[in-house]
Parts: structure tokens; C-alpha cells; sequence
């Protein structure tokens, strides 16, 4: 039997398969190369960035809950000087795709962003980041008004010639409206889901255990969620997704692409096994086999036939 | 790295009201590993895969035997983490990432201070084996809650390394009542007197290692002190853990407890939480 065709389209680029990493929890790709060979993936997720450095949220930034992780990290990093000066050098020696995650406060931070990182940057794409719940007016507002979220997606993608993935936050009623919002402004692509907002309470001390009192929830505790919203979008809107929240496992990754991704993003995974990707990568390579798909790409909302 | 270690002691340590273990993993860890390091261990169990609790738990590591490839862990159970791990049988296999972070490091002669708060004694065991390894002498400082803590928490093997040993519980029961650094002082003052070069280490609940690192300064003894924080990847990539330290500008800059450490410059440590 011929090997299954790993390649995956996406928003004009091509990656060698569809595994990739999440915005925040690969750092800018150097950590996790002691543990996972990068040139396996289809590419990462860069940390996102701001225009100015910033130093995040106070700790404690972290809560675990019942098969899951509240993060309030605040979108910590060095700035856009600092990372085109420091890392986009060696981002660029990366044996693998880096997509770069922006974030903002205002519309001029975005095309701030948008302009600055082009595709003689090196980088694959631009995944915006509308819906960062852990910073005050932290592009949340963009994250859950259509209009905004029109406006903010159109504005990158009048700065840049890379193509450009929009992040959406699942803190929404009608995540299908926002999907049709941002394929409006021109989005090549979404990346669904972010975070869930939650909180935890400490009960011994009676008081909230994140500093910044809430945080978004990440982790198998809300695949259901992410599968439910790529599902919906998949029928919704004629964009490729990019599926992620909670994916663990190769099993978890199939059930996304039957949802309607087209690619999936690890996130939270990595924490738990550093190897998640590269043993999804073959779980679904080998799932393919037994059901006899050429291609990855043949699963993609493959659930919808029924 | 990633390995699987696999358990060949694990057993409760002293009093069973002290919540102790002692656990022993063989596996390449010990060979490159170092005193004030860590591992990050999975505490589910791995056949039955449930994700809950979803996080590794950092360790620090207790014993390091590279001739026989054995890591030491000592820990208590505090929480649902520890409860689960505590159930980890001999011969089982677990999953370890390490080891993690950087270490104590040791001055090239003179005399290496070990100030430890409850089970902040931990890490200090194979760092005083290095020391006097090298030919420092070595002094230890250790309080506790109480006789029984003390004990259970390996108070026969410092004995056994024949160094001088100041003792303290809070309510008396063995060695001096108070706190540790009440004893440090009065030695810092005949030593530094005398013109002996000192250097420390500590490690223990946050305001002793800030009162530690505070005290020493008045006598220009600078201290390591190993930090704890909430861990997330362990790696460096999630930022989950940071520190605020004051870098040489003056300047308050962000380091991270997994990768930057858990070991740092008292100096340089910003120990106000709100930062």
C-alpha cells in the first residue's frame, strides 16, 4: 500500500503534514527541541507578540482543574523590536513552518504588527490574536464583536502579504457569526478555539488561586467545545481551520479533522507529553492506512457525510 | 530529556503522620544531573490514560547516583498530585522529564552554608555531598515544626556526612526553639570576623529564604536560594512560572523558575509577590 500523503494546504501555504503547535505553549520553538525534532511537525505557533515588550500578569498564572489548565500569563513577551532583533534569526533557521501570533490593544497595534512581518520575514503566516482573555481591553473586544473583529482581520490584511489566520475566541454566543466576520475582512484561514475563561478558588484561603483572578481554561476539558465550534464553522463558512483546544492524543486529533479541520495545533498536550505531536502525527497516519485514505486530507469533514 | 524511570524504592519516610516519601527511579537521569535541579514527573497512571490530574509535577532531586543510574525524590503528600504518585509500585515504569533547570553552584575553597526551612532540605543533600566532595567545608542550618519532622525528613544521614549541624523546631523539641536564621547570625558574626570566605545556600518556604538572603547581606555572604513556583511545561515555553529579579540597571526583569533556575542570586530577587 503507498504511504498516506501527510501534505496539507493551508491558506496558500504548504505544510509537510497537518501537525502544529499552539501560540503560547512553544515558546518561540527553541525549548522544546530537546524533546520533540521539530522538522516531524508541520509547523509552530510562535508566543504572541505586542508592539511594546510587556511583563505579563503576576503569578501565581496557573491553576490546574479536572483534566485541565486556567493560564493568566497576560501575553508576557519581549516586543516587536526586541523580537525581530533577538529571535526572528533564529525563528528563521527553524526546520520547520513558524507562523507568527499578534496581538493588540487598538487597531493601530495590529497594523503596527501587520506591517513590520512580511513573507521576506521567513514566517508562513499570521495568526491575529483577537481574543487574548487574560489582559484588560486585551483584544477581547475584538474577539467577541463582529464588526470589530471585521475590522481588525481587514486591517492586517491590508499590511501584510503573508496570509493571514485569525485566532477566535470561543467566549462568544454565535461563534459562526464571528467566522463569517472575519472571512468578511479576508481571513485565509481560523484558528478555532482560544481559551475558555474560567476561575478557581482556593477554599482554604478564600480567595481566587490565578493573580489576575480569571484565566482561560485549556486542556482536554474543553475539546467538546472546540469539536462542537469547529463543527459548526465547517458548515458555516468555506475557510480552513485550524482545530485546537484539549487534543492530547491521536484519537483527539481525528475527531477534529472529522469535525472539519483541515490542521490541528497542539497546545496544553505538550505539557502533559512532549511527544503528543509526533505520536498524533503517526496515529493518524496510521488510521488513515487502516481505512484505506490516501490522503489526510480526506478525513477533513469527512463526520458531515452522515 | 524524556525517559521512563523505573521505580525501585518507594517507600514512606520516618513518622507516616509527616506524609514523607522516598523515591527512588533508575533510569540515564543521574548521569548528568546536578544538586538544585528537578524533574518533572507524570503522576497519572499512564495505562489507564485520564488526563486528570493533567500536569507533570516538578521534584527536586534528593540523591543522585550516577554509578548506579538512581535519582532520589523526596516529597510529601500535599495534594491530589503527590496522593496519586504516592501509589506508583516497584517495577513500575513513570514518565520523567529531566533533569530540569539550573543548580547550585559551588565556590572553588572556603566554607559552603546550608540554610534549609522544612522540606526545603531536600535539594541540599547532594549539594553538601558535592561540597565536601571537593574539600569545602560544610555547615548546615535546618529548622523545622518539630523532633519528628526533623527525623523523618533524614536528620540520621546528615549526621552520618559528619558535618556541624544546627538544628531548630519551632516548638522546641529538638535543637534550638525558633528560626533558623536567628542561629545563623550569631555564627556569621565570629566567622566573617575572622575573615572566613562564606558563601550560602537556601532553600525553603519564600520568607525564610528573603530573611536568609537579607541577613547574609549585612555580613556580604552572598546566598543561592532555589525558588518554587507553579509549573506549566517545565521547558521554558509556557511562562507560567516566572520570578521578578532586579538585573545591575536596576531594572525589573522576568526570569523563568523551570529554565532560569530554580536557583537564583538572593540579590537579585524581587521577593514583593505583587511584581
Amino acid at each position: 500500500m503507498s504511504p498516506v500523503n501527510l501534505s496539507t494546504q493551508l491558506a496558500g501555504i504548504t505544510l509537510r503534514n497537518p501537525i502544529l503547535t499552539c501560540s503560547g505553549t512553544y515558546g518561540f520553538g527553541e525549548e522544546y527541541v530537546a524533546y520533540c525534532p521539530l522538522e516531524a511537525l508541520g509547523g509552530i505557533t510562535l508566543k504572541g507578540i505586542t508592539p511594546l515588550p510587556r511583563l505579563g500578569n503576576p503569578v501565581p498564572r496557573l491553576a490546574e482543574t479536572p483534566a485541565g489548565l486556567l493560564n493568566a500569563v497576560g501575553l508576557e513577551n519581549p516586543g516587536l523590536e526586541e523580537f525581530l532583533k533577538s529571535y526572528l534569526p533564529k525563528v528563521r533557521k527553524l526546520p520547520t513552518a513558524a507562523i507568527a501570533n499578534i496581538s493588540g490593544f487598538s487597531l493601530e497595534d495590529y497594523v503596527l504588527l501587520a506591517r513590520a512581518l512580511q513573507k521576506d520575514s521567513g514566517l508562513a503566516a499570521l495568526e491575529v490574536n483577537i481574543s487574548c482573555p487574560n489582559v484588560k481591553h486585551g483584544g477581547m473586544h475584538f474577539g467577541t464583536d463582529p464588526q470589530s473583529a471585521q475590522e481588525v482581520i481587514a486591517a492586517v490584511k491590508a499590511e501584510t502579504d503573508l496570509p493571514v489566520i485569525a485566532k477566535l475566541s470561543p467566549n462568544v454566543t454565535d461563534i459562526v457569526g464571528m467566522a463569517h466576520a472575519v472571512q468578511l475582512g479576508g481571513a485565509d484561514a481560523l484558528s478555532l478555539i482560544n481559551t475558555l475563561l474560567g476561575m478557581h478558588i482556593d477554599i482554604n484561603h478564600q480567595r481566587p488561586v490565578l493573580a489576575n483572578t480569571f484565566g482561560g481554561l485549556s486542556g482536554p476539558a474543553i475539546r467538546p467545545v472546540a469539536v462542537r465550534m469547529v463543527w459548526q464553522v465547517f458548515q458555516a463558512v468555506d475557510l480552513p481551520i485550524i482545530g485546537m483546544g484539549g487534543i492530547t492524543t491521536w484519537q483527539d486529533a481525528v475527531e477534529f479533522m472529522l469535525a472539519g479541520a483541515t490542521a490541528v495545533s497542539i497546545g496544553t498536550g505538550n505539557f502533559v507529553n512532549p511527544l503528543a505531536p509526533l505520536e498524533i502525527l503517526q496515529g493518524i497516519q496510521d488510521y488513515c492506512e487502516k481505512r484505506g485514505l490516501a490522503s489526510v486530507h480526506d478525513l477533513v469533514g469527512l463526520a458531515h457525510r452522515a | 530529556m524524556l525517559t521512563e524511570g523505573q521505580v525501585v524504592v518507594h517507600e514512606s519516610l520516618g513518622d507516616e503522620e509527616q506524609r514523607l516519601r522516598r523515591l527512588v527511579l533508575k533510569g540515564p537521569i543521574a548521569r548528568t544531573a546536578h544538586a538544585g535541579q528537578f524533574v518533572a514527573i507524570q503522576v497519572q497512571d499512564s495505562s489507564i490514560a485520564s488526563f486528570d490530574p493533567l500536569l507533570r509535577r516538578p521534584i527536586s532531586i534528593a540523591g543522585i547516583s550516577s554509578e548506579r543510574d538512581e535519582i532520589t525524590l523526596l516529597y510529601r503528600i500535599q495534594g491530589r498530585g503527590t496522593e496519586i504518585l504516592a501509589r506508583a509500585k516497584c517495577g513500575e515504569r513513570l514518565s520523567v522529564m529531566g533533569p530540569l533547570g539550573k543548580g547550585f553552584s559551588l565556590p572553588e575553597k572556603g566554607e559552603l552554608w546550608l540554610v534549609a526551612g522544612g522540606i526545603g532540605i531536600f535539594p541540599l543533600y547532594p549539594l553538601a555531598q558535592s561540597a565536601l566532595a571537593q574539600g569545602l567545608t560544610v555547615r548546615l542550618f535546618w529548622g523545622g515544626e518539630n523532633k519528628s519532622f526533623l527525623e523523618s525528613a533524614g536528620l540520621s544521614s546528615w549526621k552520618d556526612l559528619g558535618i556541624p549541624l544546627q538544628l531548630s523546631t519551632l516548638d522546641g523539641s529538638l535543637g534550638q526553639t525558633g528560626l533558623v536564621t536567628e542561629q545563623a547570625q550569631e555564627l556569621l558574626e565570629k566567622s566573617t570576623a575572622s575573615g572566613g570566605q562564606i558563601r550560602a545556600a537556601a532553600c525553603g518556604p519564600k520568607k525564610m529564604m528573603q530573611a536568609v538572603t537579607e541577613l547574609f547581606k549585612n555580613y556580604k555572604v552572598s546566598v543561592e536560594v532555589s525558588l518554587e513556583e507553579r509549573m506549566g511545561c517545565a521547558v521554558g515555553a509556557c511562562l507560567g512560572c516566572v520570578c521578578t529579579l532586579i538585573d545591575e540597571a536596576g531594572v525589573l526583569i522576568h526570569r523563568k523558575v523551570c529554565q532560569d533556575g530554580p536557583v537564583f542570586r538572593g540579590e537579585e530577587v524581587v521577593w514583593d509577590e505583587s511584581c
